[in-house]
C-alpha cells in the first residue's frame, strides 16, 4: 500500500492552489457577499482545462484520473467553496451522466463543449416535493412524433441560473416506479424551459442556484440519456462519483477552517501568550488535522476504487457523510477559535462555517448517505 | 530567432522550515518547490520567445529525485530540459553550481540569451547567475526588470540603488531578473499533462568532466530568532537618534 | 602575499567598509588596500580614514557601466593575491563581486551579517538563508576570501589626521561591449503598498486627517509607501481601501514596517506578519503592537515623528 501521490498529481494540485490563489481569493468575499456567479474565473478555469478534467481528451477534456480531478475540486474549494461546487457540479452532474450515457453524437454536441468549459452544465432533478425521495417526482415526458414534450417543476437547480445544458429526469411511464424515469440532455435555449429566480442561500453564495420550469418543452428524440427507463440508474450513478467531488469540496472547506485556526490562535494574545499555546486550542487543531486527514484518505478511496472500475458506491457515501459532518464540526470550531472575530462578517472561517453546512444536505444528505451504507453493510 | 535558456533551482520551501527544540533547522518535513525568481526567469524565457521566436530550453543542477522539479519548470512553457543531477547535488554553493551550469551550457547547448532569477529563494546567495556568464565568458546584466531585443542586441533595463540604467548588450548574453519583470502564467491542467511527455536530457556526475570541488564551506545551520523582543525607547532626543541608528543598522533603508 | 581588500561603487559604503576592512587588516597585522573611483583627493580622504593603499580607478566613459572594472579588479586581485576581499553589497556590489569571485576561483559570502577571525587567521562569517529564517555559518577555503558587506552594518570611519598611505592609478578599462544607453532617477512612489519595501503605517493616534501630512513627509525621508490601518479607511475615510493594510485589506511584507499611532489590532497583526522589521510608535506603553514589533517608542507621536522625521533626514 502506497499513500502516496504521483508528481504529476501533486504538481497538479500545487497549480489548483496557486492558481486559486491568483484568481479566487480575491474576489472569493465579494462573490459571497453579493451572491454573483464568478464568470471571470469560470472563464480562466475553462482556459486552464480544468473545466472537463476527467473526460477523454477527444470530447475535449484533459483525460485523468477521478482522483486528481477531485483532488482539484479539494484545492479550489479550499479558497471557495462555491466556486470548487460549481466546477463540481458542472463536472460530476452534468458532463458526467452524458460521458457515461452518451451517444458518440450527443458526447460530440453536448459533452464536448462543456468539457471545454464552453458551456455550463447543470443537473435539474430535484423537485418541489420530491428530494431524497426521488421517486416521488412528477415531471413528465411524452413521446409526440420525433420530440419528447416534457413537463414540470425543477428546483433547487445548482448552475441553473447560468447553464447553457441541462440534465434532467422525468417519468415516462408514470406507472414503473423502477423503470418508468427517463434522463433528458436539454439546451438552455429550448423553447418552453424557464429559469426561476435565483435563490439566497445561507452559503455557498457565489453558486447559483434556481428552479427550472418545462412548460409544453420539446426536444429532439435524440437527446433522450441512455436508454428510455435508465433515469433512475442513472441519477443514482451520478450521485454515487458526485459524491466523491462533494466528499473533497467537504475536505477543502475543513482545511481553510485549519489554515485560518493555526494562523490565528498564532497571532491572537491572550494573558500574555498566543492562544495556540493553550490545551484546549491545541486539542481542537489536533481533531481538525486528525478528521482532516481521515476525510481526505475516505475520498481518495472511493476515488481510486472507481478509476479501478471497482465498485465504489458505499465508499463514496462514507467519504461524503464523514466529510461533510466533519467539516461542519471543524467549521464551527475554527469560530469557535477566532471568538467574537470570528462570528463577523469579513474573517473567512464566518463564511466557511456557512459553506459547510451545505455539505451535509445536498447530493444527498448524510442520512441518506447513511441508508446507502447501511444498506450495504446489511445485505 | 534567438535560443533562449532558462535556469532554474528546485529548493526547500522556507514556508517549512522550523527550528526545532535545539534551535536547528529541521527539512525532515520540508517540501520542495521551484524557486521563486525562476518562475520568473522561465516566464520571461517564454514570453521573449512568444514574441521573437526561437526555442526554450530550462537547465538544472539538482538531487536526483528532483524529477518533479523537471516537470514543474517544463509545465511553464520551455520546450525541453537539461537535468544535471547527482546525489551530492543537493547542497551546492555558487561555485560549483555555475561551473557545472557553464561546463553543459558550453558543450552542450545553443544559446543566445540565458536568462536566471536574481538568487534562489533558498540560499539567496545571488551568484550564480553572474558567475556562470564569467565562465562562459560573456556579458552578464544583473537585476533586469525589462528586456527586449533589437537588432541582434538584448536592450535591458535593470535596477540599481540610484535608479534605473538602460543597458545594450550584444548576444550571447547572460541577464539576472527581478520577480517585478513578469507575472508567472499559472500552468493549466494540459501544461502540466504535456510537460511529461517533453524531452529531458539526463547528465550525471560522470557525464561531466572535473570534480567541482566546495570552496564556500558550510560550519552550520542555526534557526534565526522568529519572536520578536521588542526593544523600547524612550521619547528623549537621546532615544529617538539611538531608535533611528537600530534601524539603520538593519540595513533596510535605501539611500542615496 | 597578503592584505585586505575593499570595494564600494557609492562613497558612503566606502567608509563603512575601511571601518569593517581596518578592523580585520589590523587582527591580521596586514594592510588595507581601498579601490575606489576618483581622483588624488579622494585617494588621500580614504588614507586619512584608515587605507594604506588606495587604487584609483580612472573615470569611466559616460556609456561604460561601473561594472566594466570587474576584469581589472580581478587581474589586480589576482596579482596582489590578497587574504580578504570585501565588497560594498550595493545592486553593483553584489553582481560585480560574483563575477570576481568566478574569476578568481573562489568563493564569495554574499551579503555578511558577521565576521571574525579564528584562531587560524580564517575568516568566520554569517548569513540568512530561507528567507531570513536561518542562519547559516561558512568560512572560505580558497584565496581571497570575499564577502559583500550590506550598507550600514559598519560606521563610517573617521578621519585620523597624519596617516600615511601609497596611491596608485590603475589603466583605464576596456570597454565590454556593454553600453548604458539611459540612466533614470528612482521611480515616483508608486502608492502599491503589497510591492513596497518600506512601509509607514497611520494608525487610530492621528487625531486628523490634516496630520497625514507628518506621516507622509516621515515616508518621503524613508522613500516608504504610506499606509493605514482599517479604521483610518473604513471609518474615517481618510485614505482608501487600497491603502488598508489587515485581514480582508492587504497583507505585505515590506523590509520595513513603522506604524505611527498604530495600536496593533490583531487583524492588523495579521497583515504585517511577514515585514523583515517592524517598529511602532504608540503613546500607550501596553499597546498590543509592542508585543509584534522589533523596535518601539512610547510616547507622543506629535513630537516623535517630527524629531524622527529630522534624525532620518541626517
Amino acid at each position: 500500500m502506497n499513500f502516496k501521490l504521483t508528481e504529476e498529481q501533486e504538481l497538479i494540485r500545487d497549480n489548483m492552489r496557486e492558481f486559486a490563489r491568483t484568481y479566487v481569493d480575491p474576489v472569493a468575499v465579494e462573490i459571497d457577499e453579493n451572491s454573483r456567479y464568478p464568470e471571470e474565473v469560470i472563464k480562466k478555469l475553462a482556459e486552464g482545462g480544468w473545466m472537463g478534467m476527467p473526460f477523454p481528451a477527444e470530447y475535449g477534456g484533459a483525460g485523468v484520473d477521478y482522483l486528481t480531478y477531485a483532488i482539484a475540486v479539494e484545492e479550489l474549494s479550499r479558497s471557495c467553496a462555491a466556486t470548487g461546487f460549481t466546477m463540481s457540479v458542472h463536472t460530476g452532474l452534468a458532463c458526467g451522466p452524458i460521458a457515461l450515457y452518451g451517444n458518440d453524437d450527443q458526447k460530440k454536441k453536448y459533452l464536448t463543449p462543456m468539457a471545454k468549459g464552453e458551456h455550463l452544465g447543470a443537473f435539474a432533478l430535484t423537485e418541489p416535493g420530491a428530494g431524497t425521495d426521488v421517486g416521488a417526482a412528477t415531471s413528465t415526458a411524452v413521446l409526440d412524433g420525433d420530440e419528447y414534450v416534457l413537463n414540470g417543476v425543477k428546483t433547487f437547480t445548482s448552475n441553473g441560473p447560468v447553464a447553457n445544458t441541462y440534465v434532467t429526469f422525468a417519468w415516462t411511464d408514470k406507472n414503473d416506479k423502477r423503470n418508468g424515469m427517463s434522463a433528458f440532455i436539454v439546451p438552455r435555449e429550448t423553447p418552453g424551459l424557464s429559469v426561476g429566480e435565483h435563490f439566497m442561500k445561507m452559503g455557498i453564495r457565489a453558486s447559483q442556484t434556481s428552479e427550472i420550469i418545462f412548460k409544453d418543452c420539446r426536444i429532439p428524440k435524440e437527446n433522450l440519456l441512455g436508454k428510455v427507463g435508465d433515469g433512475m440508474k442513472i441519477a443514482m450513478n451520478c450521485f454515487d462519483h458526485g459524491r466523491i467531488g462533494i466528499a473533497a469540496q467537504a475536505v477543502g472547506i475543513a482545511q481553510a477552517a485549519l489554515d485560518e485556526s493555526i494562523s490565528y490562535s498564532k497571532q491572537r494574545i491572550q494573558f500574555g501568550k498566543p492562544i495556540s499555546k493553550n490545551q484546549a486550542i491545541q486539542w481542537m487543531i489536533a481533531d481538525m488535522y486528525t478528521d482532516i486527514t481521515a476525510g481526505r484518505f475516505l475520498y481518495y478511496y472511493a476515488a481510486s476504487l472507481k478509476d479501478q472500475g471497482l465498485p465504489f458506491s458505499k465508499e463514496a457515501a462514507m467519504a461524503k457523510v464523514f466529510c461533510a459532518e466533519m467539516c461542519s464540526k471543524h467549521a464551527s470550531k475554527a469560530v469557535q477559535i477566532h471568538g467574537g472575530y470570528g462570528y463577523c462578517k469579513g474573517q473567512k472561517v464566518e463564511r466557511l462555517m456557512r459553506d459547510a453546512k451545505i455539505t451535509e444536505i445536498y447530493e444527498g444528505t448524510s442520512e441518506a448517505q447513511r441508508m446507502v451504507i447501511a444498506g450495504n453493510v446489511l445485505r | 530567432m534567438p535560443n533562449i535558456v532558462c535556469c532554474f533551482k528546485w529548493v526547500v520551501d522556507e514556508a517549512y522550515i522550523k527550528p526545532s527544540s535545539s534551535g536547528k533547522i529541521d527539512l525532515e518535513w520540508a517540501e520542495y518547490k521551484l524557486s521563486d525568481y525562476d518562475r520568473n526567469a522561465i516566464e520571461e524565457a517564454v514570453r521573449l520567445q512568444e514574441i521573437y521566436g526561437g526555442g526554450v530550453t530550462a537547465v538544472t543542477v539538482a538531487s536526483s529525485d528532483a524529477t518533479k522539479g523537471i516537470k514543474d519548470a517544463l509545465s511553464r512553457g520551455p520546450e525541453k530540459a537539461y537535468f544535471i543531477n547527482d546525489d551530492q547535488f543537493e547542497n551546492l554553493e555558487p561555485s560549483q553550481t555555475s561551473a557545472i551550469l557553464a561546463q553543459v551550457i558550453a558543450d552542450q547547448i545553443d544559446y543566445d540569451v540565458i536568462i536566471c532569477g536574481e538568487g534562489s529563494s533558498d540560499m539567496y546567495s545571488q551568484q550564480v547567475g553572474p558567475r556562470l556568464a564569467e565562465k562562459l565568458g560573456i556579458p552578464c546584466i544583473a537585476f533586469v526588470n525589462q528586456l527586449s531585443i533589437e537588432d541582434k542586441q538584448i536592450i535591458a533595463e535593470r535596477k540599481t540603488d540610484e535608479g534605473m540604467e538602460v543597458i545594450s548588450a550584444p548576444m550571447p548574453v547572460l541577464v539576472t531578473v527581478l520577480p517585478d519583470i513578469n507575472n508567472p502564467r499559472v500552468p493549466g491542467l494540459k501544461d502540466t499533462l504535456a510537460a511529461s511527455k517533453k524531452p529531458v536530457i539526463n547528465i550525471e556526475l560522470e557525464d561531466l568532466a572535473s570534480e567541482y570541488k566546495r570552496l564556500l564551506i558550510d560550519k552550520g545551520l542555526k534557526a534565526a530568532s522568529i519572536e520578536r523582543n521588542c526593544t523600547h525607547f524612550g521619547a528623549g532626543p537621546e532615544d529617538i537618534k539611538a531608535f533611528v541608528e537600530a534601524i539603520r543598522k538593519t540595513g533596510v533603508i535605501d539611500r542615496g | 602575499m597578503s592584505g585586505v581588500w575593499i570595494y564600494a561603487d557609492k562613497y558612503e559604503q566606502v567608509f563603512e567598509l575601511l571601518t569593517a576592512g581596518r578592523g580585520l587588516a589590523d587582527s591580521l597585522g596586514t594592510k588595507l588596500t581601498a579601490l575606489v573611483s576618483g581622483d588624488n583627493d579622494t585617494a588621500q580622504d580614504l588614507i586619512a580614514r584608515g587605507a594604506d593603499e588606495v587604487l584609483l580607478f580612472p573615470p569611466l566613459a559616460e556609456d561604460q557601466p561601473v561594472q566594466d572594472y570587474v576584469p581589472l579588479m580581478a587581474d589586480e586581485a589576482r596579482e596582489a593575491d590578497p587574504d580578504i576581499f570585501l565588497i560594498a553589497a550595493s545592486l553593483k556590489g553584489k553582481e560585480m563581486g560574483a563575477r570576481i569571485a568566478a574569476r578568481l576561483d573562489t568563493a564569495l559570502c554574499s551579503e555578511c551579517i558577521t565576521m571574525n577571525i579564528d584562531d587560524k587567521g580564517k575568516l568566520q562569517m554569517e548569513r540568512l538563508m530561507y528567507g531570513g529564517s536561518a542562519i547559516q555559518t561558512v568560512s572560505i577555503n580558497s584565496r581571497p576570501q570575499m564577502a559583500t558587506i550590506p550598507p550600514r552594518a559598519y560606521e563610517p570611519a573617521q578621519v585620523i589626521d597624519s596617516r600615511q598611505g601609497s596611491v596608485r592609478t590603475l589603466k583605464k578599462p576596456e570597454p565590454s561591449g556593454m553600453k548604458v544607453i539611459d540612466r533614470k532617477g528612482k521611480a515616483q512612489s508608486s502608492g502599491d503598498i503589497s510591492a513596497a519595501r518600506v512601509i509607514v503605517c497611520a494608525g487610530r493616534g492621528l487625531e486628523k486627517q490634516e496630520d497625514l501630512d507628518l506621516v507622509r513627509e516621515l515616508a518621503g525621508v524613508l522613500g516608504a509607501e504610506v499606509a493605514c490601518t482599517r479604521p483610518i479607511s473604513e471609518e474615517k475615510h481618510w485614505m482608501t481601501e487600497e491603502s488598508c493594510i489587515g485581514l480582508s485589506a492587504k497583507e505585505v511584507k515590506p523590509a520595513l514596517y513603522l506604524g505611527i499611532g498604530v495600536s496593533g489590532q490583531i487583524q492588523h497583526l495579521v497583515g504585517i506578519r511577514e515585514a523583515g522589521i517592524i517598529c511602532a510608535v504608540n503613546s500607550d506603553e501596553n499597546a498590543p503592537i509592542f508585543e509584534s514589533a522589533d523596535y518601539g517608542i512610547t510616547g507622543d507621536l506629535y513630537k516623535i515623528v517630527p524629531a524622527l522625521i529630522e534624525e532620518f533626514k541626517k
